[in-house]
């Protein structure tokens, strides 16, 4: 047996969940490949010109903005855990928790004339809407790191970066990533948002479904972006149980 | 094998204190203390008297607010922390294994820190796991969450051993462990370091593990004053004061009998017989000494029987079948405590000393034991009446 | 200055619509809470101490909140129509997995001792649950109930996308009319007044919480 599969043994969820999203993508393909199409629709779900570059953009944008949330919230949650910068801790995470009273809509109209309706706008405003759970749960995670294991690395003559780096980042992991699996989430989500604003994704095909009124349109967009965000998620639960140190 | 002066101290500290911003009083005052080189000396006392901190003052995990630490003759006040916490074993009461790592991970820390060999460092992990008493075979691989409080305790002395240290610093190390396995484990730990000879300082809030462990013990006040600093049979024989009193609780003089042995007494003689002489002789023996029981040996000299007056008036049966079989035999390295033990569920109230074959060296008497404890006290206080003769020593009797 | 000046003689001139829209807005979340809060915690008092129960309802809810917004207000348009049913349904699947999950936490946090004497001083399964467990959970509970409604809030504004009410109209038309004049003040509008609905929600929902806390475990 690999050594991925065994790590997957002993959750069904995980096995199961592949084999179910692949029936939900054939049934849907045929679904619609054998619809009766006008026009419109036809163009509107034709594969190479349509939903496999909207697929593609989507899978960039989500990845991009995910990119630059690690960057930016990783370091952040460990500056804010550290004894000078903890003071801060309590108002950021108070900022950034009523931040989910922010309408995403808005916030990325708002960006969008400020920035102009470019690739990049979107993913700013994507990075800035999943920033909060990887900065909450990296603080979480390194808080939680039990102190004895500290003071014992400490007490060897670790300094303080060797012990953040060998014991307090490794044991935040779990935690960590799951933070970060709800970010891409959140991400796939907003992703299908940007073609308000001219970024792209398998919105588009939602939209001009909405638009012309072609229910198998828009029903062929948003299953497809459902299913892509099963899917990513489903990547990230495995990566989560892949990369959480042995021992734990 | 360590070519600085012997005499002086391993570690020493001078007018050492640490004052927590916003607090009236010091956590430590102005303490001075030093540790010899191979001694076990135990930091003992009530919970919140600046213990730990004083221990943790010496690898500078809390940074002292005045005075000097100087380690192995060298002033490391200023040093930098870690490095110096590198020469140190450090060992806690939680432990603090890393749970991500695999025991030999675990054990290797410092090597690695220290930037040693891989095959040095494999040697080395073995080799410690060896001596703790863990098959480096069967646990290497482990993890931490695999093993019990116990096992969990010896790889964290283990780990504390890595890059054999001179110096092992223990807080409460045994603290979180039932009893039954604590035992065994001061008792591991009592004998490797009787081999490994470091300089140890032990931190406990428990007065029977700081006797059981301690070459010195020092019984601290608030404020780690030290309240005394001595041999644990002198701290049990000669009280200090009346915190020292409490602290030690009752018992302190039974206790005491467990750093004495048999083999130090003086015993007085005894009335004995072999098995095979007649009553009439039996009866002079008995009449002739002071003590109301006569001891029966057998050819080889070893104990038999304990006869008396009465059993001699009632019949003619052959000795080795009259009065009560001997129980309470000890032999010569057995403690005092032991020893009294052992009289207390006599007939005669007397300990036979045997050696290893059972022949009889001597009876132990509680006259005996009673002269002990009175020289003991008696040396105790010239001990102190003369060391305030010549300086002002830590812990004066009040 | 003057942008914000001019953003409060918009919102002056506009009161009624902008007035009828937070109404619309504000209708359309709470019966969403209501609901969702009747079903998470119906829910999750019935799979409390049921392992596979617990998993199946807390998979389901994990997929429903995996599914992004947009494709959940549109993959209902083919049955439900457009209007305020998509909005309903998908805002409902989404706001379900906070309660649910602090409803299964809470109740399941509840000290066992505590639980143990309540049975032992002859309380009934259903006497234990109401009188004992929920007062204890409710804090919990009550969290995940302010989470959600800030979720719900926030994603509502998107309802106007399939043609359900609310503030989302604002940002839709100024997104429409981008450039032209008024186009960023109707963005605003429709985003301000969106965070203050959610904020005044969450204020609400705490001075609840002060009241229905007991006090002995606020």
């Amino acid at each position: 047996m690999a050594p991925g599969l065994r790590l997957l043994r002993g959750n069904v969820g995980l096995m199961v969940a592949p084999v179910v999203i692949a029936i939900a993508g054939v049934l849907l393909a045929v679904r619609v490949g054998g619809a009766e199409k006008d026009f419109s629709e036809a163009s509107a779900l034709q594969w190479s010109e349509r939903l496999w570059p909207q697929l593609r953009r989507h899978i960039e944008l989500t990845m991009w903005s995910t990119f630059w949330v690690l960057i930016i919230a990783i370091p952040l949650g460990i500056l804010l855990t550290r004894p000078r910068l903890k003071f801060l801790a309590g108002p950021v995470l108070t900022v950034a928790n009523s931040g989910q009273a922010i309408p995403a809509y808005g916030l990325l109209v708002l960006l969008a004339a400020w920035l102009g309706t470019t690739f990049s706008t979107a993913v700013i405003a994507f990075t800035i809407f999943a920033i909060l759970p990887v900065l909450r749960n990296t603080m979480v995670g390194l808080d939680q790191v039990d102190k004895s294991v500290i003071e014992a690395g400490r007490g060897m003559g670790m300094s303080r970066r060797r012990a953040l780096v060998s014991i307090e980042l490794p044991l935040a992991v779990p935690v960590i990533l799951a933070g970060v699996r709800t970010a891409l989430v959140i991400n796939v989500g907003m992703a299908a948002l940007a073609f308000l604003i001219g970024g792209g994704g398998l919105g588009e095909t939602i939209n001009s479904g909405l638009k012309l009124q072609r229910d198998l349109t828009t029903f062929t967009g948003a299953a497809m972006v459902a299913l892509l965000a099963l899917t990513v998620d489903w990547i990230a639960a495995v990566a989560e149980r892949v990369l959480r140190p042995r021992g734990l | 094998m360590n070519q600085s002066d012997t005499t002086e101290p391993m570690i020493r500290l001078d007018r050492v204190s640490k004052v927590y911003p916003g607090q009236s009083s010091p956590a430590v005052a102005e303490l001075s203390l030093d540790i010899a080189r191979g001694e076990v000396l135990v930091l003992v006392g009530p919970s919140g008297c600046g213990k730990s901190t004083t221990l943790r003052l010496i690898n500078r995990m809390i940074e002292p607010s005045n005075g000097r630490i100087i380690f192995d003759g060298e002033d490391v006040t200023g040093v930098n922390p870690d490095l110096l916490r590198r020469r140190i074993g450090y060992v806690i009461q939680q432990i603090g294994l890393f749970p991500h790592m695999t025991i030999a991970d675990n054990v290797a820390t410092v090597p690695r820190l220290l930037g040693w060999k891989k095959d040095k460092i494999r040697a080395r992990v073995d080799e410690l796991l060896d001596m703790v008493g863990l098959e480096p075979n069967v646990y290497r691989d482990r993890y931490p969450k695999e093993l019990s409080g116990g096992q969990a305790q010896r790889c964290g002395v283990a780990r504390a051993l890595g890059a054999d240290p001179e110096v092992l610093l223990m807080d409460e190390p045994f603290g979180a462990i039932d009893p039954i396995t604590r035992d065994r484990l001061q008792n591991e730990f009592l004998r490797l370091q009787s081999e490994l000879k470091k300089t140890i300082v032990f931190v406990t809030h428990d007065i029977d593990e700081a006797m059981k462990m301690g070459d010195r013990i020092a019984i601290l006040k608030e404020s780690s004053q030290i309240a005394q600093l001595d041999k644990p049979e002198h701290i049990l024989a000669y009280p200090v004061d009346d915190f020292v009193d409490d602290f030690i609780g009752s018992g302190s003089t039974l206790k005491g009998l467990s750093f004495e042995r048999v083999r130090d007494l003086e015993l007085s003689p005894y009335p004995m017989i072999r098995h095979n002489a007649g009553h009439a002789q039996a009866r002079r023996v008995l009449d002739e000494a002071p003590q109301r029981w006569l001891l029966v040996l057998d050819d080889m000299d070893r104990p038999l029987r304990w006869v008396n007056d009465s059993h001699l008036d009632r019949t003619d049966r052959p000795l080795r079948d009259l009065g009560h079989p001997v129980r309470a035999k000890v032999e010569p390295n057995a403690t005092l405590h032991d020893t009294l033990e052992a009289m207390l569920t006599s007939m005669a109230g007397c300990a036979c000393v045997i050696d290893k074959r059972g022949s009889l060296q001597g009876v132990v008497e509680i006259e005996a034991l009673t002269d002990v404890i009175r020289r003991l006290r008696a040396n105790a206080r010239k001990h102190y009446e003369d060391e305030n003769g010549q300086s002002q020593p830590t812990g004066t009797p009040s | 200055m003057s942008g914000i000046t001019n953003w409060f003689e918009y919102v002056g001139d506009r009161w009624s619509d902008v007035w009828g829209a937070s109404w619309d807005h504000l209708m359309l979340v709470i019966q969403v809470m209501i609901v969702a809060t009747v079903l998470s915690v119906a829910v999750g008092v019935a799979v409390r101490n049921n392992a596979t129960l617990r998993n199946i309802a807390l998979g389901v809810a994990g997929i429903l909140i995996t599914i992004p917004s947009l494709a959940l207000f549109t993959i209902f348009i083919p049955i439900v129509g457009l209007g305020f049913k998509p909005a309903f349904i998908a805002l409902l699947l989404y706001a379900i997995l906070p309660i649910l999950r602090n409803t299964i936490t809470g109740l399941r946090e509840v000290d066992p001792n505590v639980l143990e004497s309540a049975r032992g001083m002859g309380l009934n399964g259903t006497q234990r649950l109401i009188r004992v467990q929920l007062p204890l959970a409710w804090p919990v509970i009550l969290a995940g109930i302010r989470v959600s409604t800030l979720i719900t809030t926030g994603f509502a504004a998107i309802a106007t996308l399939v043609a359900g009410p609310g503030l989302g109209i604002f940002i839709k038309d100024g997104l429409r009319r981008l450039g032209l004049p008024l186009s960023m003040e109707s963005v605003w509008t429709g985003t301000i007044f969106t965070i203050l609905l959610a904020l005044a929600l969450d204020l609400v929902l705490s001075t609840i919480g002060r009241f229905t806390t007991s006090r002995g475990v606020r």
